[in-house]
């Protein structure tokens, strides 16, 4: 592992100069950190404030019955257990939540590996096709984006309108119960800008020889790709991975405006934490939709680490071989 | 005139009578006045605040708008942080919520006083009440109507009959309308909870009991779905995929994009058909089988009411009536809140009327002996989710997910539950 090693000789030097500082006044030292904690005390500040207070508030909460004007009374587990025997609708907004992730996912991320290979390749006007490509992504979370993949998917819209043209008849896909989840995951894989300019980046290192090496033994493009590119990028990979994957489960304007605030025609595409948005503030249910989160929270974090432990299986990184 | 003496001279007596009112004194003071709507409301309404502005200059007004979802979202954290506007509008589940959660300033000591009530009819101050005092004043009329596209009932051969059509005779003619002309009679109007109600009243039951309880069971609005469901089978009604988008506004409205010829809808929405719709519209009361209650309500469309912790609720009320009783005021603001709720007012907004205000005038005054006082027609706190369970559990019953008895077994179960019964 020459990088690692590397990092452990810096690191180790910088212990040794630590280690020879106490020659210092320890009064001066001192004065430094002070000196950092001011400089770290607005995010300091910002996270007790913003981050840590109003999530210890709320993990509060998620044991109380809390309407927002009524002191919030505690009600021990009767959230989660409410939630987990009785509500229905939280178990379609779980179903809709895992279809959701299960295939917009793997989707969005085939689709941005593709398009970053075409782009990774020295071409007139890539500059412009990659930003054009990443544009999506910044609009993305909009709400007017999301208004005209409504407009686009709606009644009289221009997909129903191109389908017409070959003679199919869908009427408005984003009224459909059948059709609606599938909009909202097209828009998802639509904004695969952020994955594809982290895959752009991890094509770039792998080496050049690797390649050529390939090509000697008479690899074709195909065998190319999945014995040098993709092993080469699956660190890469598996960044995106994690990272799409807890944006498909906290994903919510897409679904919100496309499924007209309500999640989609009969709970289609009642996503988790558009559920847990009605729960709090449609119908004043601010301790059970706190316990949803807790929940979402704890299940993010579950599938989070059961990727690492699997990546140790499929994830190779440079240097690893030569030792 | 009259009105005009009347306000100036309550003006000048609560100026002099009373030293402990802060609105007399020089302080100045700034109240928060928000609402919901769209531009033209907004428009109209920033304007009136301006005028009144100009006549109480130690008052100022800031006003702050937005969509509806919003509005209410934002409103209800601001109000349960404790920083509520002074002068909030509001709606039927708005002003259950709000009122049965103690967060309306009871109105009843400015009635007559600053806040002068006299020219609104009862009928539609009872909507503002509860347990017996005034917690919200209505913002203007409306009422519900059926809207429908005269060439298209003139081709199909279809009119309304004389005496108002029974449901039976409905439902056949907007079976005509669909065989005739291959388009929808009318919206599928079994989404919103709202003209069930009027179903309900018209067959002498209601949505919500006086003490806050769910007034029908599910044998009524199985029956009432499932006359739906005989319609839909014949085309009589919309398709599930165009009747699940709708909200009452105009801009997802079924017969606004042409895909029914008539709809069920409130009066105060006529404007913006007028504006939005290509062909020429008719306007008749809503069918019933009973002779006496056409269910149809003199309803506010909205309310304002003053918030309970608000520190300057003499200038809020101040203000409120200005915004309900002034003439200049009632004229600028026109018929974007219903018609004006004081009826010297309306008089001269309707006389002056064009057009789409024209036409909410004359049906107002065609069925103003038909409606009901809307204290009948008061929601209680946990109505909003009612109103969208109710919508989203008919979704499942007209895509085939959940038959007409389950559905409506399934409404009354949450309702209940959403009651706290």
């Amino acid at each position: 592992m020459p990088t690692i090693a590397r990092a452990r000789s810096v690191g180790e030097r910088a212990e040794a100069s630590a280690a020879k500082v106490p020659a210092q006044p320890p009064q001066r030292r001192r004065q430094r950190s002070g000196a950092a904690y001011v400089f770290l005390s607005p995010w300091l500040i910002g996270a007790a404030l913003l981050t840590v207070g109003p999530m210890l508030a709320s993990l509060y909460l998620s044991f109380t019955d809390y309407n927002l004007f009524d002191t919030p009374r505690w009600v021990g587990l009767r959230n989660f257990e409410r939630m987990f025997t009785q509500d229905d609708r939280y178990w379609n907004s779980v179903w809709v939540t895992v279809k959701f992730a299960l295939i917009s996912v793997p989707l969005k991320l085939a689709v941005a590996l593709g398009i970053a290979l075409l782009l990774n390749k020295p071409r007139r006007g890539t500059a412009f096709y990659r930003s054009a490509f990443y544009a999506p992504s910044l609009l993305g979370a909009s709400v007017s984006v999301a208004l005209v993949w409504r407009s686009l998917f709606g009644s009289n819209g221009a997909v129903d309108h191109f389908l017409g043209i070959f003679g199919i008849h869908v009427g408005s896909l984003v009224d459909q119960p059948r059709y609606a989840l599938l909009t909202v995951i097209a828009l998802a894989v639509w904004q695969f800008g952020a994955p594809m300019v982290i895959f752009l980046a991890g094509l770039k290192q792998v080496p050049s020889e690797l390649y050529e090496a390939a090509a000697l033994d008479g690899a074709g493009p195909a065998r190319r790709f999945f014995s040098v590119t993709l092993p080469m990028i699956t660190p890469v990979l598996l960044f995106n991975l994690v990272l799409e994957i807890i944006q498909a489960f906290q994903s919510f304007t897409g679904a919100f405006v496309i499924g007209s605030g309500r999640g989609g025609p009969s709970d289609s595409a009642l996503l988790y934490t558009l559920y847990l948005y009605q729960r709090g503030f449609n119908n004043f249910e601010m301790g059970y939709a706190s316990a949803m989160a807790w929940v979402l929270l704890v299940v993010i974090a579950i599938i989070t680490v059961l990727l690492f432990r699997s990546s140790r299986k499929w994830v190779f990184y440079a240097g690893e071989g030569t030792r | 005139m009259l009105v005009v003496a009347a306000f100036t001279l309550a003006g000048t007596l609560t100026a002099c009578s009373s030293s402990s009112d802060d609105v007399s004194s020089d302080s100045k003071q700034t109240i928060r006045f928000v609402w919901w709507g769209n531009e033209d409301r907004a428009a109209a309404t920033k304007k009136v605040v301006a005028m009144f502005e100009k006549e109480h200059p130690n008052i100022k007004v800031q006003t702050e708008f937005s969509g509806y979802p919003a509005y209410v979202q934002k409103l209800t954290t601001q109000i349960a942080g404790g920083a509520a506007p002074d002068l909030l509008q509001l709606d039927r589940p708005t002003f259950g919520e709000y009122q049965q959660k103690r967060q309306l300033a009871d109105l009843t000591p400015y009635v007559g006083k600053s806040l002068k009530t006299e020219k609104i009819p009862a009928s539609l101050l009872a909507g503002g009440k509860a347990d017996g005092k005034q917690y919200a004043m209505p913002a203007g009329l409306t009422t519900e109507l059926f809207v429908y596209d005269k060439d298209i009932f003139a081709k199909a051969g279809v009119s309304i009959p004389e005496d108002g059509w029974t449901w039976k005779q409905f439902a056949a003619d907007m079976t005509k309308v669909h065989t005739k002309t291959g388009q929808a009679g009318t919206t599928d109007f079994g989404w919103a909870i709202d003209w069930f109600e009027s179903w309900l009243h018209q067959n002498g039951k209601q949505l919500y009991t006086s003490d806050r309880k769910l007034g029908f069971t599910e044998g009524d609005l199985e029956q009432y779905w499932s006359m739906l469901a005989s319609m839909r089978k014949q085309k009589a009604v919309t398709a599930a995929e165009d009747t699940t988008k709708m909200d009452g506004s105009a801009q997802n409205s079924a017969l606004v994009a042409k895909q029914s010829s008539s709809e069920i809808a409130y009066d105060s929405s006529v404007t913006s058909y007028v504006s939005t719709y290509q062909g020429k519209l008719g306007y008749a009361p809503l069918p019933s089988d009973s002779k006496t209650e056409s269910g149809m309500a003199a309803l506010p469309p909205v309310y304002y009411g003053v918030a309970k912790t608000s520190s300057h609720k003499d200038a809020a009320a101040l203000l409120l009536d200005f915004i309900l009783n002034d003439p200049e005021a009632g004229k600028a603001l026109g018929a974007t809140r219903g018609t004006p709720p004081n009826s010297d007012v309306a008089k001269t907004v309707c006389s002056s009327a064009a057009s789409a205000d024209k036409e909410v005038c004359d049906f107002q005054a065609k069925v103003s002996d038909k409606l009901s006082p809307s204290d009948t027609w008061l929601w209680p706190s946990g109505s909003s989710a009612i109103k969208s369970d109710f919508q989203r559990i008919y979704d499942d019953v007209i895509f085939g997910k959940s038959s007409v008895s389950a559905g409506a077994a399934k409404v009354v179960e949450n309702a209940k539950q959403s009651l706290g019964q």
